[in-house]
């Protein structure tokens, strides 16, 4: 790769209680990309936005966001760095207790000190993007999934951030707000140049938006490549995930004992008896 | 906007009412006035026995309050209790020298309290100065324990 | 014989490991109250005090007030059966007046709290944490500690103590409608039995720090409570009972040390 690279995780290791999700994650995310990172539900994808985003702490390893150890920055200056990312909820986490316009406007409010008109003019813009201006005056609660959704990304990118984490954005759309989304992400991109990570598992979304992938299972990244690379991509687990399949290295059935010992196991011990 | 001040306005009625309430509690209920140590002069008493007379106990005079006791302690000079009054500043230079003080009880079952009683003598007491003449508490189990060495002795 | 052995040591396992549970939940409280409590006071968060104030303290005043009159009242009926054998029923403002100001007005005001406002407190940031508001707000760079629970906390430490006088203002004042203007007890013994037996400071004052030392604790174990718990449906409603069952305990725990403290001459 020939790009700059914004984000770098270096080898990193995380446990939550006695089970291990990362062992030796290492990846490096291109700026002014659209970077994705697949993996069967259950890999700790979400996981990996919160340790880059410095919310959780790795036992091992780092992570590199333009060159400053995440891990290692003072709380004041993680606050500082965080400035410059907007994160995409899979739920949105709008703050139920504001409205649209001020959701959009909180991190304007809180990191500025532009004037009321100023800020009004800015979030507009950011809900016009959205084509949700209109919805200003509604409640978090009086949105749908899809409209809560695009507001969260016009709170993301109030502030104009140089790197954006997507957190699931199309699970439990709709069609419709899905197209929208895919094409609001791309747009953004391409408009703000920014840098976005996109978390999810669903292929053909992910395929259309991402320049770049990250395959993860079983703790590592086992595949990586531009969309058509990982499409001819000869890996088992890769194939089963990109084409669907639903029994393949990634198992159908929980662990459990043989089906035959399970059902006739119990009759036999008590016809025995 | 109208419903964040009429938020506001109930806060600052809250809060009101919070201070109202206090300034309540302490005029009406714990009768506080706000002329308080300055106007009161200090007597002391000695007493054998004081019962069971504790700080902040009534002084009258006629069933009049007229005072609180201020505090009770140990006279190591002759081991008595020494109790200090503080009286309203309407009785300083009035109260004569051979005024008695006694330790009464209001009721059977009643607080303790001190009960003074005038004298006839001309010069009075002054800041500070003692009682001489005092009564002190009645305690049951000693009257008792009279009554019975009276009854042995008939 | 081994395996009771084996059992008895597993017993002993839990209780080590629950003991240090206690010991680390008791310090993440302690850490997560400092982080929170302090903290510069700036416009913006008087702005979000006096919201919380409104919800948790003007909310709550109705059922405080109500309750208060009604326990003056019971107070002064019961009162007075007994003290009337004695001959005493002069004495009924002072037996009101005391039992409200140190002992019930501090202590039920603060289980009432708990129930209202604390329960609502702990569900609130609960289901901002299992919405992900909480994770959001840090990710835009703003401590939720600061923005969420400060504000939350102070208010709760206001709204208490002024319910407490309010409280206790209705009592006084219930009891004398059943004292003075139902039963016939004179008025003016009342209120000067009253006087000359509840001093400023000792009665007063002393119910007043209960009721501070109680605000404290029960919105902080309300505001940890919800910060801390399992963002879950489940988490949130055992969070919330949490909060409640932890709220009474502590403040009825800690009402018999301070009056011992202040009243029992320690």
């Amino acid at each position: 790769m020939s790009d700059v690279p914004f984000i770098e995780v270096d080898n990193l290791y995380f446990s939550r209680g006695d089970s291990e999700i990362f062992r030796g994650v290492n990846m490096t995310i291109p700026h002014g990309k659209v970077t994705a990172i697949m993996g069967p539900s259950g890999t700790g994808k979400t996981t990996l936005l919160k340790l880059i985003g410095g919310q959780l702490t790795p036992d091992k390893g780092r992570v590199l966001i333009d060159g400053d150890d995440v891990h290692r920055l003072s709380r004041k200056a993680l606050f500082t760095l965080r400035k410059r990312m907007g994160m995409l909820f899979q739920s949105g986490a709008l703050f139920s207790d504001l409205d649209v316009y001020e959701n959009v406007a909180f991190p304007l409010r809180v990191h500025t000190d532009l004037p009321d008109a100023m800020i009004r003019d800015l979030v507009l813009l950011k809900l016009q993007a959205v084509g949700l201006r209109g919805a200003r005056h509604l409640t978090p609660a009086e949105l749908s999934g899809g409209m809560a959704r695009r507001v969260a990304l016009a709170r993301a990118v109030a502030l104009d951030p140089e790197l954006i984490l997507y957190d699931e954005p199309f699970v439990g759309q709709d069609p419709i707000s899905m197209g929208v989304l895919v094409q609001l992400i791309k747009r953004l991109n391409q408009a703000l140049n920014l840098t976005s990570v996109v978390v999810s598992h669903d292929i053909k979304e992910t395929l259309t938006i991402a320049d770049y992938l990250y395959f993860i299972s079983e703790g590592h990244v086992v595949a990586h490549g531009t969309p058509a690379d990982l499409d001819v991509n000869q890996d088992a687990r890769v194939k089963q995930f990109i084409h669907g399949e639903p029994d393949g290295p990634v198992p159908f059935h929980y662990p459990a004992a043989q089906f035959y010992q399970d059902m006739l196991g119990d009759t036999a011990t008590r016809g025995g008896a | 906007m109208k419903r964040s001040r009429s938020m506001e306005f109930g806060v600052g009625l809250f809060i009101l009412v919070g201070i109202l309430g206090l300034v309540f509690l302490g005029l009406r209920v714990s009768g506080l006035t706000f002329s308080g140590a300055s106007n009161t002069y200090q007597l002391e008493a000695n007493f054998s026995n004081i019962g069971g007379l504790k700080p902040r106990a009534r002084v009258s005079m006629a069933g009049v309050t007229v005072g609180r006791v201020e505090s009770i302690e140990l006279d190591t000079e002759w081991y008595d209790a020494r109790v200090t009054l503080s009286l309203t500043n309407e009785l300083e230079g009035q109260i004569s020298r051979d005024a008695t003080a006694a330790i009464l009880t209001s009721g059977l079952l009643g607080e303790q309290y001190v009960g003074l009683s005038m004298g006839g003598d001309p010069e009075t007491l002054e800041e500070g100065d003692t009682i001489r003449d005092t009564q002190s508490a009645l305690v049951l189990e000693e009257l008792i324990q009279q009554f019975i060495s009276n009854m042995a002795t008939n | 014989m081994s395996m009771k052995g084996g059992q008895v040591a597993m017993r002993i396992t839990r209780l080590g490991r629950r003991s240090c549970d206690l010991v680390e939940s008791l310090g993440r409280a302690g850490v997560f109250l400092a982080q929170s409590a302090v903290g510069i006071p700036s416009a913006e968060g008087f702005r979000l005090w006096v919201r919380q104030l409104h919800f948790v303290g003007v909310l709550s005043l109705a059922i405080v007030l109500v309750s208060g009159l009604f326990i003056g009242m019971v107070l002064a009926l019961q009162g007075y059966t007994i003290l009337v054998d004695f001959g005493a029923e002069d004495a009924l403002g002072q037996m009101v007046a005391l039992s409200l100001l140190r002992e019930l007005a501090p202590v039920v005001a603060a289980l009432l709290f708990a129930g209202r406002a604390g329960s609502a407190l702990t569900a609130e940031i609960g289901l901002m944490k299992a919405t992900e508001q909480l994770t959001s707000m840090e990710m835009i760079g703003v401590d939720p500690l600061r923005r969420v629970v400060a504000p939350r906390f102070w208010a709760g430490v206001v709204a208490l103590p002024i319910l407490t006088v309010g409280f206790s203002v209705v009592g006084i004042w219930g009891g004398y409608l059943v004292g003075v203007e139902w039963l016939g007890v004179f008025e003016g013994s009342y209120w000067s039995n009253m006087q000359a037996s509840v001093a400023f400071i000792n009665d007063i004052g002393n119910g007043m720090v209960k009721s501070i030392v109680f605000a404290v604790v029960v919105t902080w174990i309300a505001v940890f409570q919800g910060y801390d718990l399992l963002p879950t449906s489940e988490g949130i409603s055992r969070a919330t009972t949490r909060t409640v069952v932890y709220s009474s305990l502590a403040v009825l725990g800690l009402d018999f040390v301070l009056t011992a403290v202040m009243f029992g001459g320690l």
